[in-house]
């Protein structure tokens, strides 16, 4: 049952991965590219990490991907990219995209990773959070600075000074 | 002779109606008699009170109505009724539709209208079926240079990321179909959903008000989710845990509203603009964008369009009772099971019962889910209410709002959060 899902986790990530890079209309690109980040939270899920998993989906497919599509529909794709486009390209790239992740798998494989023993109870996020306040606190205050930075930034950048007083909210 | 079918004949009607008959009994008892007993074959069938349900016993337990109790019972005790009846889809929508009837009743009143009237004997009662009857018989039309996969997707993938907020949302104690120990998370996840399923149909029909409705609805959805988020993040400080049961539970003494009336507000608020509700209706603004992403929807797909919003409305209404209002808590007032109908009730000479599989429900769980749909409903009640009361905003207006507003009482809310457990009000050693 885990290997047939493991499978199917793997065709959907990868399979959507190459259509998020092959495909010609930016919209489907999006969508597969979705698909893409679903199947990593699919694999988080696999991994007895739903904390991740369910921040991947919130964040990744409900947060960045919203942003490419955004960008993507108010953007005319004639304007950016000239389209040189021939099989020997297309096959080119599929096959370094292939070389490259055979490498990669090859340094993990060798890396040991196959002495990992996978019957380890799964990690409870409140160990998590626990680790994070007390043995990782200068992590988190660095995290919580640049955090509450981007949000000052964000609410700065909102708050235009060059709208006239008549079109003010307030 | 009639000018629809002029070569209407009494004996030919009768004769098909016959034929009808004979092939109908034909194919039923050489095809679909075995075939219903090669798929009982392999079915496993339950043991239900020390008898194995053979096809013979269900049948002569549906021949007398008291004894199919048990089947019932078993039947309750499925994943299959919890996702199809109870605390999922089938109740939601039931609810759904009741809000779509009261919505505009309700502001028919408010405005000194009569609302829907002519449906049904009393007040328009069979409008809503009216309408349903209406959109499903309607033509589905696409749009000529529309999208069309996605086009047809949307609204399905609409209902379904309804359905699956409303999977998370916990009814009674131990009545929720998906009890995911991180409820809270799960529900993030989802909501993430619906801004991609909406800008994605609006781009698909290829039409400028659509696409103007869906860029509306990505900005709105999008920067009210922030604001959203953080005004929940009180309530899993207080109560130390995102399982949505369990927060529940812990409101036995006293709702969580008590406390974090700030963050109540602006859940509240971010709610309306998540829903896409007046005053942050502009999405579907009718006075200006005909109706925002909606526009090329028809039929059917305009039907499921409207249902799962109504059933996120009812998701969130139930989201807020979970976690501000003490979700199912409430006074015991619903009486106990009579013993009686358990022992048999002596009824002159005769001995009625008892009658095996009673009481289908516990006592805890009716009262729980009667607390629970009335403060769900009152919660319904507020979010339709400003409707009938406020104008819509400007879209800077509502940008504004969300970015430096909310934002900072959600933030003020953690910090109330935060100042009751280390002051020891709440948490261990406190109150509760």
């Amino acid at each position: 049952m885990a290997d047939a899902v493991f499978l199917a986790l793997t065709v959907i990530t990868i399979g959507s991965a190459i259509a998020a890079l092959e495909l010609r209309s930016l919209i489907y690109g999006s969508i597969a590219l979705m698909g893409t980040l679903g199947g990593i939270a699919g694999f988080f899920f696999m991994l007895d990490a739903p904390f991740v998993a369910l921040f991947q989906l919130a964040v990744y497919v409900g947060s960045i991907a919203v942003l490419i599509l955004f960008t993507v529909m108010l953007v005319k794709r004639e304007l950016i990219f000239k389209k040189i486009e021939d099989k020997r390209r297309k096959f080119a790239g599929i096959g370094l995209m292939m070389v490259v992740m055979v490498g990669l798998g090859a340094v993990f494989l060798d890396s040991g990773i196959k002495t990992i023993s996978t019957d380890e109870p799964a990690v409870d996020f409140r160990d998590i959070g626990t680790d994070f306040v007390t043995y990782y606190w200068p992590a988190l205050i660095l995290m919580g600075l640049i955090l509450a930075g981007s949000v000052t930034g964000a609410l700065v950048l909102a708050k235009r000074e060059d709208v006239e007083n008549d079109q003010r909210t307030n | 002779m009639s000018a629809i079918a002029p070569k209407f004949k009494l004996s030919e009607f009768i004769k098909s109606l016959l034929d009808n008959a004979f092939w109908t009994v034909l194919l039923a008892s050489l095809i679909g008699l075995p075939a219903i007993q090669v798929v009982l074959f392999y079915i496993e069938m339950p043991v239900i009170n020390g008898e194995l349900l053979t096809p013979f016993l269900a049948l002569t337990w549906l021949a007398d109505p008291t004894r199919s109790l048990p089947i019932l019972k078993a039947f309750m005790a499925t994943d299959m009724f919890r996702v199809m009846v109870f605390p999922g889809f089938g109740f939601a929508a039931l609810i759904a539709a009741g809000t779509i009837f009261i919505e505009r009743k309700m502001l028919a009143k408010l405005q000194l209208r009569v609302g829907p009237f002519y449906c049904g004997k009393i007040e328009g009662i069979l409008q809503l079926m009216g309408d349903g009857l209406k959109l499903i018989s309607k033509e589905i039309i696409i749009p000529a240079k529309a999208d069309k996969p996605i086009f047809w997707a949307a609204p399905v993938i609409f209902v379904a990321t309804a359905a699956a907020f409303v999977a998370l949302i916990p009814v009674a104690p131990g009545w929720v179909v998906a009890d995911v120990d991180l409820g809270l998370l799960a529900v993030f996840a989802v909501i993430g959903f619906f801004p991609i399923v909406t800008i994605l149909s609006a781009w698909s029909a290829n039409s400028k008000f659509p696409f103007i409705g869906g860029i509306r609805a990505l900005f709105q959805m999008v920067s009210f989710e922030i604001p959203l988020i953080l005004s929940l993040l009180g309530v899993v400080i207080l109560t130390g845990t995102l399982n949505l049961s369990e927060i529940a539970a812990s409101q036995t003494n006293f709702p969580w509203i008590v406390f974090l009336p700030v963050g109540a507000i602006v859940f509240f608020i971010t709610m309306l603009a998540e829903l896409e509700r007046i005053p942050f209706d502009l999405p579907e603004a009718e006075s200006e964008i005909v109706a925002g992403w909606l526009t090329e929807f028809s039929g059917m797909m305009y039907g499921l369009v409207q249902l799962g919003t109504y059933l996120k409305l009812y998701a969130f209404a139930g989201l807020f009772v979970v976690l501000f209002l003490g979700g199912w808590n409430g006074p015991m007032v619903v009486p106990p099971f009579p013993e009686e109908l358990l022992t048999g009730v002596q009824v002159g000479p005769l001995t009625v019962g008892p009658f095996p599989g009673l009481p289908l429900f516990d006592q805890e769980m009716l009262n729980g889910t009667l607390w629970f749909v009335l403060k769900t409903v009152g919660v319904i009640f507020f979010i339709l209410l400003p409707r009938g009361v406020f104008p819509r905003i400007r879209i800077d207006m509502l940008l504004s709002l969300g970015w430096t507003k909310l934002i900072g009482l959600a933030f003020v809310n953690i910090f109330i959060a935060l100042g009751l457990l280390y002051a020891g009000v709440l948490g261990p050693g406190g109150l509760q």
